[in-house]
């Protein structure tokens, strides 16, 4: 009812809003040079403090192992070492968390013979320091052991569910908890490949859904067999990447235009992401036209269900929370600090952001800014369910960005575990919360309702006692009259 | 005399057929106007209000996107309209209305959206979100009075059969978006002349 009194009141604005606007001259904030920004509920894009600044420029000519070329992908494990997939020069490269140089591997130990990676992708560190390498220009996957020994190799798999031409081209992969190993392919509209522990290829996990154009399929309608055996198919999107939780979801990223860019997936290949945010996690929202919309290319999931994803069209980074808001956006395409040219990779560690450039061969670092780190302490004390610190941490994000909507739901929470109803109501308004809204106002309500249920049950008496006796009065009176009369 | 007068739009939307009779012969149509008019002062008033104070579980507002004075033409333009595009039908197609009844009939028939949807601006700040279907039921019952109204209204005017006025209905709101066409054009025709106009105005001032 809503909606169509809206969209009834948005065709009568049209009819009555003719001069004024000239068509084309369409407002897109979000597509100038703003430092930051975050999406109103009403889709408007806000400028927000800075939540990550660059501090540090890592390439390889100042570790002292010549350029990258062309590197592909970085990693990070839980003690902050990093992995860099130099792809170019057919090595992989460890930094501490100093950014200093560790280690550089380019070749290992295959059954006695000297084996080298060839334009290797992805990379994977489990906990246990066991490095899998997406070795794609040699169609496997290596597993290396934390001296960089030889543990299995995974080959090119052979299966019922396999094309007899299939090449295997492993481009990124993780490893869950139990060993499994995840590997997004070349040319694979099937999902993620799926190895047991052996090595063994198993199942595909979590196609996307085909998108079919209503245009394309009214043609195809038309069309003859043999026509129709001409035109493109509809297949589904590839997969652009890929990134594993402790809990062992798996949170990938499609170039789908549709709302489920962003899925996290579960054993079963299941998409069970929280969209609960004011709008889809897709990254930007508003964009002009003739450029679209974001294309997400890598994903990073970290603590609290914090995830972040790599536009490579504008080369920001979109971090949301495990409900699905937009916490932060940064970076951009450009030449100064900060900026990049072909962001491929990002990875967050502890407080700080990596961004791999893939043409300028090199990782630029982000710093969380006080904003930034507050809304991280915030996101993470409501995640652990710690009310009490969130809602400190809550204030004080608001304190430097009163636009961040989402922040006084959680301020809201807290204050109605406290029993402060009213304040809780204010803060929901605020974030435009009805659905916590109407809980605190209930409670409120409940509150308000016990003070005053005496006296209003004592004046509602009153009345109607009163009432009686006024119409008692009157006949009494009239009776007297008629009775004079006579 | 002025109790009647009073109680003679209450009485119409509770008894139509009658009311309608009465509004198209027996009234004075002056008072039917002056009626009209303030029927459709209290609609502007009430919708104002409605996006202003409404509560907030049934009404969420962009405080920047809220203009009285727009809210003023959400109610003019489209009554208007209908009762332009009725009338120019039904002068063709054998109505006896005239368009001084065509638009007193419709006024007439706003009154239950202005009754109904007024005492709900204040109940819906003291509702939870459950209880927000009975606000949605009161708006569908009040919209649903005043389209049987507006059916009721068209066919005492007009005189016509229940299926014929059921037709018109239809087409003038089939004329109304030919007349919303119309005018977008004609006005964005208008300002690309004053666009050309003042082009070449200061093509002339710079010049010379």
């Amino acid at each position: 009812m809503g909606k169509t009194e809206r969209s009834f009141k948005l065709l009568v604005a049209s009819i009555v809003i003719f001069t004024g606007i000239s068509m084309g001259a369409f407002h897109v904030q979000a597509n100038g040079q703003a430092p930051s920004y975050n999406y109103s509920y009403w889709g408007d894009s806000i400028s927000a403090p800075d939540a990550y600044k660059p501090t540090t420029l890592v390439n390889g000519e100042d570790l002292g192992i010549g350029p990258f070329i062309e590197p592909s992908d970085i990693h990070v494990t839980e003690d902050q070492m990093i992995y860099v997939v130099d792809s170019g020069n057919n090595r992989v490269v460890m930094l501490n968390h100093r950014f200093q140089l560790i280690d550089t591997v380019a070749s290992f130990d295959n059954n006695g013979k000297k084996d080298q990676l060839s334009n290797p992708q992805g990379i994977f560190v489990t906990k246990e320091k066991q490095i899998f390498i997406a070795d794609t220009g040699n169609n496997r996957i290596v597993q290396l052991d934390q001296n960089y020994q030889l543990v299995t190799i995974i080959e090119q798999p052979s299966s019922d569910l396999l094309k007899d031409d299939f090449v295997f081209q492993p481009l990124r992969v993780v490893v869950d908890n139990a060993g499994r190993v995840y590997t997004m392919a070349e040319g694979v509209f099937d999902g993620f490949m799926e190895f047991n522990v052996n090595g063994e290829f198993n199942t595909f996990i979590g196609a996307n859904r085909v998108q079919v154009d209503p245009i394309e399929l009214l043609w195809k309608r038309l069309s003859t067999q043999a026509q129709r055996s001409q035109m493109v198919m509809f297949i589904p999107t590839e997969f652009t990447n890929l990134d594993i939780n402790e809990e062992g979801f798996i949170y990938a990223t499609n170039g789908d235009n549709s709302s489920d860019k962003i899925k996290k997936l579960n054993a079963r290949g299941t998409d069970i992401l929280r969209r609960e945010g004011y709008f889809d996690p897709i990254g930007d929202i508003r964009y002009p036209i003739d450029i679209g919309p974001s294309r997400l290319i890598d994903i990073d999931v970290s603590d609290s269900e914090m995830y972040s994803v790599l536009d490579s069209k504008r080369g920001r980074i979109f971090t949301y929370n495990n409900d699905g808001h937009l916490m932060y956006v940064f970076g951009g395409i450009g030449n100064r600090r900060g900026l990049f040219h072909t962001p491929v990779a990002i990875e967050r560690v502890s407080e700080q952001f990596l961004v791999l450039d893939k043409a300028l061969g090199e990782i630029t670092v982000f710093k969380a800014t006080n904003y930034g780190h507050m809304i991280n302490q915030a996101v993470r004390s409501y995640y652990e369910g710690d009310e009490e610190s969130a809602y400190h941490f809550f204030k004080e994000v608001i304190e430097m960005n009163a636009n961040l909507e989402f922040a006084y739901a959680g301020i809201g929470k807290a204050l109605l575990r406290q029993g402060d109803y009213k304040g809780a109501m204010e803060n929901f308004k605020k974030s435009l919360d009805q659905k916590n809204y109407s809980k605190a106002f209930l409670l409120y309500r409940k509150e308000v309702l016990k003070d005053y249920f005496p006296t209003i049950l004592t004046t509602i008496l009153v009345a109607v006692i009163g009432l009686f006796v006024w119409r008692f009065y009157r006949k009494l009176i009239k009776r007297r009259k008629e009775i004079t009369i006579e | 005399m002025n109790k009647e007068i009073m109680k003679f739009p209450f009485y119409l939307i509770v008894h139509p057929f009658n009311g309608y009779w009465d509004l198209k012969y027996e009234m004075n149509k002056r008072i039917n106007l002056i009626i009209s008019f303030l029927v459709i002062f209290l609609m502007v008033l009430t919708n104002i209000l409605r996006t202003q104070y409404s509560g907030f579980l049934v009404n969420i507002y962009n405080p920047n996107h809220m203009n009285s004075f727009l809210e003023i033409l959400y109610v003019i333009v489209p009554l208007l309209f209908w009762c332009i595009a009725n009338w120019s039908l039904t002068t063709l197609m054998d109505g006896e209305g005239k368009f001084v009844e065509i638009f007193t009939s419709t006024c007439f028939a706003l009154i239950p959206l202005i009754l109904l949807n007024f005492p709900w601006i204040w109940i819906s700040n003291l509702i939870s979100m459950e209880e927000t279907a009975f606000y949605y039921f009161t708006n569908s019952f009040a919209l649903i009075w005043f389209l049987f109204l507006l059916f009721i209204g068209n066919m005492t005017v007009h005189q016509f059969t229940p299926l014929k006025s059921i037709t018109i209905m239809i087409l003038t709101v089939i004329a109304m978006g030919f007349m919303a066409f119309l005018c977008l054009l004609f006005f964005s025709l208008i300002q690309q002349i004053i666009a050309f106009i003042s082009a070449i105005y200061q093509e002339i001032v710079i010049r010379y």
